[in-house]
């Protein structure tokens, strides 16, 4: 090149013209230094466009030509790292928001609300009616109509079924929207198959318990059948009367707990009733084990005393006897309470005696003695 | 030289960036792809995901799919039981496409919303099939066994799916299940009506069993108590018995001399009965009161 120069130095024209391809040089060369420059820096910023990371209420997934990189649980990347991959088309990122736990909600059996009603505890006015279009519940198996809602708690088991093997509409977003979806709906039909098998007072008082266990084990099943890459953790259920006959409802529980107050206290009676039974038979036979033992003592010493007495007696029995009730009468005179003397008539005759008996005198009237 | 190189180096990039953009095309984890040559489908979906070789347009063109489960939930629709019931069905799909070379001429672009159009239309001759067949009593029952809920929603999958695979519409029914069972409007309202009545038997039926119950528990109560007293009565009886015979034990001191012992007695009777609220009328022959008609010295004369 510079030889090249040397021979056309001594040209004039083409000195000319070898300045102007030196300027062009020099700008072509200043052009691929930029050029250089800005390759250097994409390449920079290509690969520091790489880096990422992910937020606490997401997980991340590369896909290398389209394929989830990592297999189970490894496939999802979490927060706290920085990561990096090839920019696409090689390496693709996509963010699923996902946290540990999810929650879906059937409402098919509930009838229509609003938010604002949840929260405050209220409930919109009922129709004399409802509208299928409008107003869920279910059919119980005595064919009755209750609402029933359920909440489930889920977690993602297998990752790559549930956040590729779902849609969720029409676009290629991958989320868990679809999956959500189809645990909703196996709530949905667990609810409505499991109440078309359960009476209603069965769903509502008597076996409340029983009935969210199936509808638990129902969506469990419907997950695992349908392959949703989810496990369910709880399903809570809450069931309610119409609110058409919630009056009537009541009533009926009111009267349950009335008939189970009568119960407790026909129970409480009988066992009084008992109870006190059993204290008077223990006092019936204490007091015949008292008197027989009073009998059998009085006797021995009856027999005793007549043994004692005997021999007086046999020694003069007309003066015994006078004696000893001589002896016996101030004492029973003592204790009687009216003594009446009737002396002998002088005509020697004997003495007619009329009695008015009338033992105890009448009771005035009371409150206690009506 | 060394300008050269990195020229043919980034000439070189910039060719095989272009090459992998005309020859190359990747397929997804979700996606199916179908590959047509002249615009006619090739005979085997791509459905792994990688990166794929491919002519540039307009030799090969490259159509993709999604082959996620689609949940497609169709609306209530009315069918009458054969005892007579109108009953609201809603069900809902999980639905893929399995065969998107079938499916992709069958359906305007390969459309799903075109797609589940079709299926609705499957779906509610299907249903009309099934609950046309059933009666009440296997949609609702206590009974599991006359339940024929899941046997339905088999029978209505196996109907649409029957129908898909013979138009061969590319289509997998993966899942189907009943979403709503519902009665129409106006019944509602009968059946709150029965459900009051049914609740006011039970009102009065608790009423009159509560009263009845109570009365048998307390009257059982007093049967028991009754028995238990008869049995302490008869147990205290034979005590009495026993002491009676017990007793008799000491007859033989009294045959000593019968006179006194039944004096004795009679004395303590007289006692005994002449206790305080009784009355005594006596004259003058009765002891000792005999003293005011005879003294001990009269008595002594006579």
């Amino acid at each position: 090149m510079s030889d090249h120069k040397h021979h056309h130095h001594p040209q004039p024209p083409l000195e000319a013209q070898d300045a102007g391809s030196q300027a062009l040089a020099e700008a072509l060369r200043s052009s691929f230094v930029i050029v250089k420059i800005a390759m250097a820096a994409l390449v920079v910023i290509i690969f520091a466009a790489g880096f990422f990371t992910v937020g606490p209420q997401e997980k991340a997934v590369i896909l290398r030509f389209g394929k989830p990189q990592g297999e189970g649980q490894k496939m999802l990347l979490s927060a706290g790292k920085l990561y990096w991959s090839f920019p696409y088309p090689i390496d693709e990122v996509v963010r699923i928001p996902i946290t540990e736990i999810q929650q879906v909600k059937s409402t098919v059996g509930w009838y229509a609300t609003t938010p604002e009603m949840e929260l405050a505890g209220t409930e919109p006015p009922p129709g004399p009616s409802l509208n299928p279009a409008m107003d869920g519940y279910v059919i119980t198996a005595d064919r009755n109509i209750i609402h029933t809602r359920a909440t489930v708690l889920y977690h993602i088991d297998d990752p790559r079924t549930a956040i590729f093997n779902f849609a969720s509409g029409t676009n290629h977003v991958f989320n868990l929207a679809g999956v959500s979806n189809a645990v909703q709906n196996a709530a949905n039909n667990a609810l409505i198959l499991t109440a078309a098998r359960f009476n209603v007072d069965d769903i509502l008082t008597r076996d409340v318990a029983g009935f969210q266990d199936a509808v638990g084990q129902r969506v469990s099943e419907l997950v695992e059948r349908e392959h949703l890459g989810v496990a369910i953790d709880q399903c809570g259920v809450v069931s309610s009367a119409p609110r058409q006959l919630k009056d009537v409802f009541a009533q009926v529980t009111e009267a349950r707990q009335s008939y189970e107050k009568r119960l407790n206290d026909a129970t409480g009676d009988a066992s009084r009733i008992l109870s006190q039974a059993g204290a008077q038979a223990t006092s019936i036979t204490n007091l015949a084990e008292t008197a027989r033992t009073n009998f059998v003592s009085s006797v021995a010493s009856d027999a005793e005393v007549f043994t004692k007495l005997l021999p007086q007696y046999q020694s003069n029995p007309r003066l015994y006897a006078e004696l000893a009730l001589a002896k016996a009468m101030p004492q029973m005179l003592t204790n009687v309470q009216d003594k009446i003397f009737l002396p002998q008539r002088a005509d020697g005759k004997p003495r007619e005696l009329r009695l008015q008996l009338n033992r105890e005198p009448p009771q005035p009237k009371s409150a206690a003695n009506p | 030289m060394k300008k050269n190189l990195i020229t043919v180096i980034i000439a070189a990039l910039l060719v095989v960036i272009f090459a992998l953009l005309l020859f190359t095309f990747q397929v997804r984890q979700s996606e199916v792809a179908v590959l047509t040559t002249f615009g006619k489908p090739a005979d085997k979906n791509i459905d792994q995901p990688n990166l794929y070789f491919k002519w540039p347009w307009p030799i090969q063109q490259v159509y993709r799919f999604d082959q996620r489960v689609q949940i497609f939930e169709d609306k209530f629709s009315e069918n009458l039981t054969p005892d007579g019931t109108m009953l609201l069905t809603s069900v809902y799909v999980g639905w893929r496409i399995s065969d998107a070379k079938e499916f992709f001429p069958k359906f305007a672009g390969g459309s799903v919303a075109v797609a589940q159009q079709q299926l609705e239309q499957m779906l509610r001759s299907a249903k009309a099939a099934v609950i046309g067949s059933n009666n009440l009593s296997a949609f609702v029952n206590a009974d599991p066994a006359q339940l024929r809920l899941e046997a339905m929603e088999n029978e209505i999958k196996d109907r649409v799916q029957n129908e898909l695979t013979a138009h061969s519409y590319g289509i997998t029914i993966e899942f189907l299940g009943i979403k709503k069972l519902g009665l129409p409007e106006s019944v509602t309202q009968t059946v709150f009506d029965r459900m009051k009545s049914e609740r006011q038997k039970l009102i009065s039926a608790a009423q009159f069993n509560g009263e009845a119950e109570a009365t048998k528990i307390k009257s059982g109560a007093e049967r028991e108590a009754a028995a238990v007293i008869a049995n302490a009565q008869a147990a205290a009886t034979r005590i009495e018995g026993e002491g009676d015979a017990e007793a008799a034990k000491t007859l033989g001191t009294f045959q000593q001399n019968p006179e006194l012992a039944i004096f004795q007695l009679q004395l303590d009777a007289l006692k005994s009965s002449l206790n305080q609220k009784s009355t005594l009328i006596f004259d003058e022959r009765t002891p000792p009161f005999s003293l005011f008609q005879n003294l001990p010295a009269d008595a002594a004369t006579k």
